[in-house]
C-alpha cells in the first residue's frame, strides 16, 4: 500500500467523506439494488406509494426533530396522532360536522397537547421524556373514553341503538386520497412541511436560538434567550405536526381506528435520529429526517417485494438505523449535539 | 480499575454458577428448535389441464394481510403459500403488522407491482375499498377474506368462514343434549362482525327451544379470557341454576371455563358450548371433567389454502358466486377422547373434513391437504 494512503490525512479525509455522504450513499445503493432486481420497484406508481408511505413517518419525525433540536424528545406524538384520528372521526360521524371543521378540531387538539407538554416541561420542570411519556398514556386512554373504546365508522350503531348521523366527508378523505397533478396530496403536505421546517430551523433567528438551547441551555439563558418560551414552542410545533400526521392517517384509514398512530412513535423517533447523520451535520435537521423516512420506506418496500417476512424487515430496519448512527456518532469528529435532557 | 475487576469477577462467578446448574442434567440435550408452524402439505393429483392463466407457471399473486403475527395467521399464511406453490403461483406477501394505514399503502404497492390477482385478508372496508375498486378497474382479480367489502366494492369476491354454520352445528348439538325449556347462560360481545353473525343464530335457537336465558355477559379486550372470567363468575353466583352456557369465541369460552372452576358447587352441572379450535383449546376440552363439550372448528391452514383456490377459479373465469363461505365442522369432547386427539395434528389426522379440499375445487386445481 502506498505510503500516502495510510497517512493520517487520507484516513481522515475518507472518514469525513463517509460521515458526510455515507448515509446518502447507503440510500442510493439500496434504491438502485431494489430497482435493478425488482422491476416493479422502479415504477412511478411504486415511487409515489413509497413517498406516501413515508409521509406520515416524516411529518411526525419533523415534530420530533424540533424537540430534539432543543435537547428534548416528544414521546407523545404517536398518541397525539391517534387522538387526531378519534377527533376527526367523532367530529364528522358523531356530530355530523363538515370536513374543514374536523381539520380545525384536529389541529386545535394537537396544539393543546403540545401546550400541555410545554407547561409540564417548562413551568413544572418535569424532564421532557417523563412528561411526554405521561402525556402519551393520558391521551391513549382519554381518546377512547368518548367512544367507549370502539372504532368510529360511518353508519355505526350507537349505544342507544340509533345509527350515527354523520360520515367521513369526501373532501376530508381527499387529504390522503387526493392528488396535485400526479403527486399524492400527503406527499405534497410532507414536502411543504419539510421546507418550512428547514427554513425555520436554518434560516431564521428563531431556529438558531432553538439549536443554541439544545447545545447549552444555560449559555443561551445567559445570552438573554427566553429558553422556556422556545422550548415550549418546540413542543407545540411537535403536537401540531403530530396532528397533521394523524389527519393523513385517518383519511387513509377512513374510520376512527383505535389503534392508529400507535406504531408511529418509534418509527418517527428513529428517522429523526437517523437524520442527524446526513451530510455530517451531526445534529437533528429537517432534510435528514425526510431522508431517514425515505430510507425506511425503501427498505420496507424493497424487502416486501423480495418476499421477506415482517420479522426480517424489522431486523433490517434496526440494522439500517445502527449503520446510520455509526456514521454520525462513531465516525464523526464533530460532537453530536443531541443530548436528551432527563 | 477496581470497578472493572470486581465486575469481571462477578461475571465469572455468574458464569460458573450457570455452568454448574447445566452440568446436573445427564441427558443429552439437543437445542430444540421451536415446533415449525409450517405444516407439510400433501398435494392432490389433477385430472385436467389448467385453463389460462394457469396453463403456465409464474402467475403473480399478492396477499395483503392486515396482520401476520401469531400462530393462527402464520398457519393461515402457510396454507396460502402451499396452495399457491401447488398452482405454480408466484406469491408476494404484504404484511401491515396490524396497522390499517400501512395496509392501505401496501394494497397500492401490490397493485403497482403488476400482479394478476390479490388476496386481501382482514382490515376495514372503509380503508380497503378505494384500493380494491382501483385494482378491479385495472383488471386485477380480487378476493377478500373476512371483510364486509361488498358494501363499498360490490365487484370484489367476499369470502369468510361460515359463522352461521359454526353456531348452528354447535347449537344443534346443545339442543340435543339439554332439550327445550331449560335455563341457559350466554357469553358474547356485540359489535364484532363474526360474533354478531353467531349471535343471530343463537337468538333463533333460544326462541325455537324456549330456552330461558338467565344471563348475557362477556367483554372483548386485549385479554378477553381473563377479563371475561370474573363477569361470568358473578353471573353464575347469582344464577347457579343454568344447565348450559354458550360462549361462541374460544377466548370467551376459556373465560367461562375458568369462571366455572371458581364455582366448584356447579361441577358437573353446567355444560359449555364454544367455538373455534386450537391445540390449547383441545387440551381444555379433553381435560379431566372438562365442561366444554362441543365446539365448531376450521383449520387456518385449510382456510389459507381455499382462499387461493377461490382466487384461482376467479382468475380462470370459473367462479360462479361473488360470496363464498367456508364450512366449519362440529368437534365434540367425546370425539376427541375416542380418537385420543391431543393437538391440531391429531385432529387433522382424525378428521380429514377439516381440509375442506372439496370447496372451491376443480379438476385442474391440485388441492393441498394438511
Amino acid at each position: 500500500m502506498p505510503e500516502a494512503l495510510r497517512s493520517p490525512e487520507t484516513v481522515g479525509r475518507v472518514r469525513d467523506a463517509l460521515v458526510k455522504y455515507g448515509f446518502i450513499a447507503v440510500t442510493v445503493v439500496l434504491f438502485v439494488f431494489f430497482a435493478a432486481t425488482e422491476p416493479a420497484f422502479a415504477q412511478s406508481s411504486t415511487m409515489f406509494s413509497m413517498l406516501k408511505f413515508a409521509s406520515v413517518t416524516a411529518i411526525l419525525g419533523l415534530g420530533v426533530t424540533f424537540t430534539m433540536v432543543v435537547g428534548g424528545l416528544d414521546l407523545s406524538i404517536g398518541a397525539t396522532a391517534g387522538l387526531a384520528v378519534q377527533l376527526a372521526a367523532m367530529t364528522m360521524v358523531f356530530y355530523n360536522l363538515t370536513g374543514p371543521t374536523a381539520v380545525a378540531a384536529v389541529l386545535l387538539g394537537g396544539v393543546l397537547v403540545g401546550l400541555a407538554n410545554a407547561v409540564l416541561i417548562v413551568v413544572f420542570k418535569i424532564p421532557d421524556l417523563l412528561a411526554t411519556l405521561g402525556m402519551m398514556f393520558v391521551i391513549q386512554g382519554a381518546k377512547l373514553i368518548p367512544v367507549s373504546g370502539q372504532s368510529v365508522s360511518s353508519g355505526m350503531v350507537l349505544r342507544d341503538g340509533s345509527v350515527a348521523p354523520g360520515r367521513f366527508t369526501p373532501d376530508f378523505l381527499l387529504i390522503d386520497r387526493g392528488f396535485v397533478g400526479p403527486v399524492p396530496l400527503p406527499v405534497v403536505i410532507m414536502l411543504v412541511l419539510v421546507v418550512v421546517s428547514w427554513f425555520v430551523l436554518s434560516r431564521t433567528s428563531a431556529g438558531r436560538i432553538l439549536y443554541a438551547i439544545g447545545a447549552n441551555p444555560e449559555a443561551a439563558r445567559l445570552a438573554g434567550v427566553r429558553v422556556g418560551l422556545y422550548r415550549g414552542l418546540a413542543y407545540v410545533i411537535s403536537g401540531l405536526f403530530a396532528s397533521v400526521g394523524g389527519l393523513i392517517l385517518v383519511s387513509r384509514i377512513g374510520q376512527g381506528d383505535v389503534n392508529a398512530g400507535a406504531s408511529s412513535l418509534l418509527e418517527a423517533v428513529a428517522v429523526a435520529l437517523v437524520g442527524t447523520s446526513v451530510l455530517g451535520l451531526a445534529r437533528p435537521n429537517a432534510w435528514g429526517t425526510l431522508l431517514g423516512a425515505l430510507l425506511v420506506a425503501i427498505v420496507l418496500t424493497g424487502l416486501t417485494m423480495k418476499g421477506f417476512q415482517y420479522y426480517h424487515q424489522d431486523t433490517a430496519k434496526g440494522f439500517v438505523l445502527i449503520v446510520a448512527l455509526l456514521f454520525s456518532f462513531t465516525l464523526s469528529r464533530r460532537k453530536v449535539r443531541y443530548t436528551p435532557a432527563t | 480499575m477496581r470497578i472493572s475487576t470486581s465486575l469481571a469477577a462477578g461475571v465469572a462467578g455468574v458464569l460458573l454458577l450457570a455452568g454448574c446448574s447445566q452440568g446436573t442434567t445427564d441427558e443429552e440435550t439437543e437445542p430444540a428448535a421451536p415446533a415449525a408452524s409450517e405444516e407439510e402439505a400433501e398435494v392432490e393429483e389433477t385430472t385436467a389441464d389448467a385453463p389460462a392463466p394457469f396453463d403456465q407457471d409464474g402467475v403473480k399473486v399478492a396477499i395483503v394481510q392486515q396482520s401476520g403475527q401469531g400462530d393462527y395467521f402464520q398457519q393461515y399464511l402457510n396454507g396460502t403459500k402451499q396452495q399457491a406453490e401447488a398452482l405454480g403461483i408466484e406469491l408476494s406477501v404484504y404484511d401491515a403488522q396490524g396497522d390499517n394505514a400501512t395496509q392501505a399503502t401496501q394494497l397500492d404497492q401490490a397493485i403497482a407491482s403488476g400482479v394478476d390477482g390479490i388476496i386481501v385478508r382482514h382490515g376495514f372496508p372503509d380503508t380497503l375499498c378505494p384500493g380494491v375498486n382501483r385494482a378491479i378497474d385495472e383488471g386485477i382479480k380480487v378476493i377478500i377474506y373476512d371483510v364486509e367489502i361488498q358494501q363499498c366494492a360490490p365487484d370484489a369476491v367476499q369470502t369468510q368462514q361460515s359463522d352461521v354454520d359454526m353456531a348452528g352445528l354447535v347449537l344443534e348439538k346443545m339442543a340435543e343434549d339439554i332439550g327445550p325449556d331449560v335455563n341457559v347462560g350466554y357469553v358474547n360481545v356485540a359489535g364484532i362482525a363474526p360474533l354478531d353473525r353467531r349471535d343471530t343464530v343463537w337468538r333463533e335457537y333460544v326462541e325455537e327451544n324456549g330456552w330461558n336465558q338467565l344471563f348475557y355477559t362477556g367483554t372483548f379486550t386485549n385479554s378477553t379470557a381473563t377479563d371475561t372470567a370474573p363477569l361470568v363468575d358473578n353471573a353464575l353466583k347469582s344464577n347457579p341454576d343454568v344447565v348450559a352456557i354458550y360462549a361462541p369465541y374460544d377466548e370467551l369460552t376459556k373465560g367461562t371455563l375458568s369462571a366455572l372452576e371458581q364455582n366448584p358447587n356447579l361441577k358437573g352441572k353446567v355444560l359449555v358450548y364454544g367455538a373455534d379450535i386450537s391445540t390449547a383449546d383441545i387440551e381444555l376440552m379433553v381435560a379431566e371433567g372438562s365442561p366444554w363439550v362441543a365446539t365448531g372448528a376450521t383449520d387456518p391452514n385449510a382456510i389459507g389454502a381455499v382462499v387461493v383456490r377461490t382466487l384461482a377459479l376467479h382468475m380462470a373465469g370459473e367462479l360462479e358466486e361473488m360470496k363464498v363461505e367456508f364450512p366449519p365442522i362440529l368437534v365434540t369432547q367425546d370425539f376427541l377422547r375416542e380418537n385420543n386427539v391431543r393437538n391440531m395434528d391429531d385432529l387433522r389426522a382424525a378428521e380429514p373434513a377439516l381440509n375442506i379440499s372439496d370447496v372451491s375445487a376443480a379438476d385442474w386445481i391440485p388441492s393441498v391437504t394438511f
